[in-house]
């Protein structure tokens, strides 16, 4: 484990008196809530509760019941579709729809946002309650609503013009945006599910302190993340869900990361990111070896269009069998664009050359690089990964079909039936059987079957852009240790990701991304978050932050 | 691909038994021989086209431009028989040709110049409507010369002899039992879980008993259509095609996630334009039946057909947005359509009651469909 801020109770923490608190009659609370869906029991007996001003973290595994949870609190799933009673003020609600919830001050802010992307900021806060004027209230007061969220943002410390169209802002700004609505509707518990998993650093560090501001403001929050650091630095109590049931409530300053971890998997985990066999009982790292690069990158230059500005400015790197080759980078600086265009399924190349296995690797279609031995496993499985109302098995094999078509054209289902099983049951994935949809399955075991279908394709390198995101820490390391398996196997990884820990992990040699080119190349011996991070803003953050410099590409 | 909970399987025919209850109950002549093998001629047109209709929908694409096409491919063979003399099967494989170029055409420009297919197909339906009342010069052009019959006037007039339609029937069913037992024998030799034989069995017995008792229905009236064979080998291919070929595969995964298809590798533009050159084909093959079966190509043959063919596919639980149906629905929902149609032609309803009952089934079919979707 290696970057983890202390266990102990951070001590930025703005203390709430717990022992106030713990008198004061609970906000919200949930008694023996019990969710069946046909053949799965969501949510068994959970017991829940939310005192005023307090920050509370869901923690569990992906299937552990956090979003069940989350959608019977929001009046998605309608009262009398569980067992179980929720009380707001020590008052029994029912919440019949989600209009219900927000009456009862909740406000749920998900990954998949709930603004327009077409209309302005101002427009976004105001969705449905614009400030009128003129005879009978017909007209939209314009300079009014501006007026008004031009002093919201600036309370919240949002240096953004009312009038700017949302889908101009990144994910982070759309994210306060929506915390900002939800404060003005006057919510009294704000939700919010999974809110960091797409926000760079800088961003994640905004939005926590907004919600430290909340608190002392008396606003509540339910906090879901898979990031225990962030859990640790910012809730007053966690509650660990397991297979749909609550298995415990601490007082943050009284337990540990481990100690939570334990209790979300129901076993100990020593070793997060479990070194890879390869380079460390190996004293030649892969990229020292003799042998020629399987893929071999030369001055790649390439955008998304005729006259776009390049998205990967002048690239160049070559990646060897068995090695994990991390890149890393802020939001935007190219990484995810970098494996799309490998893969053939973005932009154009403008110039360079990129060689696969010693043939000449020219743009190809996702067809061609799959039958070159590439796989790519996208960062947004759901948008870009699976077919959603389809099974399982349908899935996995959606890349091989080739190879299991008979010479009169039809199918060989037996043979593909047995591949499916072969990944359904060594990638465990949990499900009645491979006839199961996989709209059904929580983000671990889709993320598995995204795994899976990419390596039935017998791929020599693999292309893994963030694939832990929002997956638990079960799933992660499975996902860890296949990483660790498909090198020792020969075949060449380029990892993608986000989160530092897991980067260093994981790789072997690290490439920061800055604005499209390289801003600094790192082997194993040379990572830490410091020196990475200063690579990743640019080269002059990098040589201010750190005298002896990281080794950046001097074009 | 999907298999939907027994509720909404069996909705398709019980709502066809209550149609048919309701019909005979009005008019008895509704379930004779005649009326029966009639509407079975009318069923196996309008099927022949859905199942066209039902691979465009798979992959969240639309045609609407294939009523006027039907009109237009059987125009062109009309002509060439009637006006030019060329013999029927020539100027049907010339028709046929016409309509794999157009739909060959169509399928490009909505793939390759990404114009909505929506937009694409209504130019079409406006375009061959204008070009079939150009080659028929707005007349009436029988289908074949004096009262001589001919390939093309045979095809929905033509009847199997009795015994030869009980022998294909006898041939389904040993075919089916056949196919089954290979298919059992596989699964069991993989070592993969088959259903047991009792059901198997028992869905053979009703099957057969099914074929055997509507020949001999049809044998009471002329015998079997031979419309009915061209809908059932339409229905065979694509039901391979849909189930059993990566073709089919990648017509659900486009329907289902277009984005996720052209990752995982499936040569998307290629496979949206080879399901609308099987469009082509069941235009064709529609544009032919319906023509002769009205004896002549009129300016109005193949109006709405392409409603028709939509709505049979979404009463079946075709999903307009893509990537959910089966063959077996499109095939009930066709049924259906055309027991409503010829039900209400025998109880003679006034042309404007029709259509305004047309458009609450299609109405009443998509709403269904949003239903089911969520």
């Amino acid at each position: 484990m290696r970057e983890h801020p202390s266990p102990a109770p951070h001590p930025k923490n703005p203390t709430v008196d717990l022992g106030q608190g713990s008198l004061a009659k609970p906000l919200l609370e949930a008694r023996g809530l019990t969710k069946k869906f046909p053949g799965v029991t969501a949510l068994r007996d959970v017991a829940f509760d939310l005192r005023p001003g307090e920050i509370h973290a869901l923690c569990g595994e992906n299937g552990a019941g956090k979003s069940t949870l989350i959608k019977l609190l929001a009046g998605i799933h309608p009262h009398g579709s569980y067992e179980g009673e929720l009380r707001v003020d020590d008052r029994a609600v029912a919440f019949h729809s989600v209009r219900d919830a927000e009456g009862a001050g909740l406000a749920v802010i998900t990954q998949e946002f709930a603004l327009i992307e077409e209309l302005s900021v101002a427009e976004n806060i105001f969705l449905g309650r614009a400030p009128r004027c003129g005879p009978g209230g017909l007209r939209v007061d314009w300079l009014e609503m501006h007026r008004l969220a031009a002093v919201l943002l600036a309370d919240f410390g949002l240096a953004l013009a009312p009038e700017t169209p949302v889908r101009e802002l990144g994910i982070g700004q759309k994210q306060l945006v929506e915390i900002v609505r939800a404060i003005d509707k006057k919510s009294r518990v704000l939700v919010l599910d999974e809110p960091t998993a797409a926000l760079t650093g800088q961003e994640v560090a905004v939005l926590l302190e907004h919600l430290r501001r909340l608190r002392t403001q008396g606003t509540a929050c339910i906090y879901i993340s898979h990031k225990l650091d962030e859990v640790f630095a910012l809730a007053d109590r966690i509650t660990v869900l397991r297979d749909g049931a609550s298995i415990t409530t601490l007082a943050t300053r009284d337990t540990t990361i481990p100690a939570v971890i334990k209790h979300m998997v129901g076993r100990e985990i020593t070793d997060l990111f479990p070194r890879r066999a390869s380079s460390a009982g190996d004293a030649t790292p892969p990229s020292r070896r003799p042998e020629p690069p399987i893929l071999s990158v030369r001055s790649l230059t390439a955008a998304s269009g005729k006259n776009a500005p390049p998205f990967l400015r002048d690239l160049s790197f070559d990646l060897h069998a068995g090695e994990v080759l991390g890149f890393g980078g802020l939001m935007g600086a190219g990484r995810t664009e970098l494996l799309l265009h490998l893969f053939g399924a973005w932009g154009h190349r403008v110039s360079g050359e990129v060689t696969l296995s010693g043939q000449p690797f020219p743009s190809p279609t996702p067809r061609d690089a799959i039958a070159r031995g590439l796989a790519l496993v996208t960062e947004d499985r759901k948008r870009y990964g699976l077919i959603l109302p389809q099974p399982i098995g349908f899935n996995l094999s959606l890349s091989s079909l080739a190879r299991f078509t008979r010479a009169d054209g039809f199918l060989d289902a037996p043979a593909e039936y047995l591949a499916n099983q072969h990944f359904f049951s060594s990638l465990r994935i949990k499900a009645p059987d491979q006839h199961a949809r996989v709209a059904g399955l929580s983000g671990g075991n889709q993320q598995k079957v995204v795994l899976g279908k990419a390596l039935m394709t017998g791929p020599t390198v693999v292309l893994l852009d963030e694939p832990t995101r929002g997956i638990d820490v079960g799933a992660k390391l499975e996902v860890y240790e296949l990483i660790n398996r498909l090198t020792a196997e020969g075949q060449a990884v380029i990892l993608v990701s986000s989160e530092l820990p897991e980067l260093m992990g994981l790789s072997d040699r690290i490439l920061m991304l800055a604005a499209g080119r390289i801003g600094g190349e790192f082997t194993r011996a040379e990572f830490s978050q410091e020196k990475l991070l200063a690579a990743a803003m640019g080269r002059r953050a990098a040589a201010a932050a750190n005298d002896q410099g990281p080794r950046t590409n001097a074009q | 691909m999907t298999s939907r909970p027994a509720p909404q399987l069996l909705a398709l025919p019980l709502a066809l038994l209550a149609i048919a209850v309701f019909f005979a109950v009005k008019e008895p002549a509704f379930l004779g021989p005649r009326n029966l093998t009639q509407l079975i001629v009318e069923f196996s047109i309008v099927g022949t086209l859905a199942l066209g209709m039902f691979m465009i929908l798979l992959t969240g694409q639309i045609d609407l431009s294939v009523g006027s096409g039907v009109g237009l491919v059987g125009g062109i063979a009309a002509v060439l028989v009637f006006q030019q003399g060329w013999p029927a099967p020539l100027a049907m494989l010339a028709a046929f040709a016409a309509a794999l170029v157009l739909w060959l055409l169509m399928g490009t420009l909505i793939v390759k110049q990404r114009i909505p297919s929506f937009i694409i197909t209504l130019g079409g339906l406006l375009i061959f409507k204008g070009l079939f009342w150009l080659v028929i010069q707005n007349s009436t052009i029988p289908v074949s010369r004096g009262d001589q019959d001919n390939l093309y006037s045979l095809l929905t007039t033509y009847y199997l002899p009795t015994n030869l339609g009980l022998g294909l029937a006898a041939l389904v069913a040993l075919a089916l039992a056949g196919l089954t037992s290979f298919a059992r024998s596989a699964r069991t030799a993989h070592g993969l879980p088959v259903p047991p034989a009792a059901r198997v069995i028992a869905q053979w017995l009703v099957t057969t008993a099914a074929v055997v008792g509507l020949v001999v229905v049809f044998n009471h009236f002329r015998g079997v259509p031979l419309s009915l064979l061209v809908l059932s080998a339409t229905a065979g291919t694509v039901y391979f095609l849909t189930q059993h070929t990566p073709f089919g595969r990648y017509l659900y995964a486009i329907g289902g996630n277009e984005e996720a298809a052209v990752l995982s590798g499936i040569a998307v533009q290629r496979v949206l334009i080879g399901a609308y050159v099987l469009m082509g084909v069941t235009v064709a093959l529609t544009g032919f039946m319906t023509t002769a079966y009205s004896g002549s190509s009129t300016t109005t043959v193949g109006d709405l057909m392409e409603l028709d063919a939509i709505a049979a596919c979404v009463i079946g639980g075709t999903a307009l947005k893509g990537g959910r149906g089966t063959v077996w629905g499109v095939i009930f929902g066709a049924l259906i359509m055309t027991a409503l149609l010829n039900g209400m032609t025998l109880l003679a309803v006034s042309p404007e009651a029709k259509f305004i009952a047309r458009g609450l089934v299609l109405t009443l079919a998509v709403w269904m469909d949003v239903k089911l979707g969520r």
